[in-house]
């Protein structure tokens, strides 16, 4: 398990400081029907090797990060503000 | 339905660290704060850094406004402050800003010495060099498995805000982690 996370706004913290939410998907338009936000819900994958998912840095600054990580290797490649990612503000 | 009765309860306000001794030895000494305000201001994503207007708001006092992640902060003080006191500092934050009264839901601890990098260094991961974390700079992080905030007020000297109900158990934390040093020095006396 990666054990240092490069938050954007606190620097290099252990990973005993966050919580992980899982996989960061794309989500499905409201339209999208049944089949694609049943896969969403409730499927995930399980990747050897590169993995998005969303990290919440629950005793640091409260932000949700996308935190990008090697399953297989343990690497960390990247820690992005959540909110920075869809185009919002941080 | 039968009428409820309430015994004769005096609420009474109490210290949370009324119970601790303050801690002093050469190395390292530990010390509660007067519990006096904490104010949590929250501006808006991405919006403008509030820090300057928060410490003309605070009356330039040192160490009154300490950064809490983007776009927050908390302004902090030794004297408690009268209600009236509160509505005047949110009254002066920008529209978009929020401030809420967190007085009497954070205590704060100093804790000073040369050993102040050696013992924190127990506790959390969060880089303590000065060049990393100089006089003024403030994180959230965990200190052992509490999260406390915690501000360098000093070259030799850290300020610790922790929720109310975790300061006697951050205390105690703090004191098994300066033990080491407390006793080092009672040996050489
Ligand atoms: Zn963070």
């Amino acid at each position: 398990m990666a054990s240092l996370i490069p938050c954007p706004h606190c620097g290099r913290r252990p990973k005993e400081e966050f919580t992980i939410r899982g996989a960061a998907l794309e989500r499905p338009g409201p339209d999208a029907g049944q089949a694609a936000w049943m896969d969403y819900v409730y499927l995930r994958d399980n990747p050897r090797g590169a993995y998005r998912e969303y990290w919440h840095h629950t005793s640091g600054c409260r932000r949700w990060l996308v935190v990008s990580r090697n399953t297989a290797t343990h690497d960390v490649t990247g820690a992005e503000d959540a909110a920075a990612g869809k185009g919002g503000k941080a | 339905m039968p009428e409820i009765q309430i015994p004769a309860f005096r609420v009474a306000s109490r210290a949370a660290l009324g119970s601790k001794t303050a801690l002093r030895s050469a190395g390292i000494s530990i010390a509660a704060l007067p519990e006096g305000h904490v104010i949590h201001v929250l501006g808006e994503a991405g919006g403008p850094d509030l820090a300057p207007l928060l410490r003309e708001v605070t009356g330039g006092r040192p160490h009154a406004v300490r950064t809490a992640g983007p776009a927050q902060w908390f302004l902090v003080g030794d004297e408690a402050l009268s209600a009236a006191g509160v509505a005047a500092i949110l009254a002066a934050l920008p529209p978009g800003a929020a401030g809420v009264d967190q007085s009497h839901g954070r205590v704060r601890i100093r804790i000073e010495g040369p050993m102040v990098e050696r013992v924190l260094a127990k506790g959390t991961a969060a880089d303590l060099a000065p060049a990393a974390f100089p006089v003024g700079h403030s994180t959230t992080t965990l200190t052992g498995h509490i999260a406390a905030h915690l501000t360098r007020v000093a070259e030799d000297a850290f300020e610790l805000m922790v929720l109310r109900t975790f300061a006697e158990s951050l205390w105690d934390d703090l004191a098994t982690m300066s033990g080491e040093y407390v006793l080092q020095a009672a040996d050489r006396a």
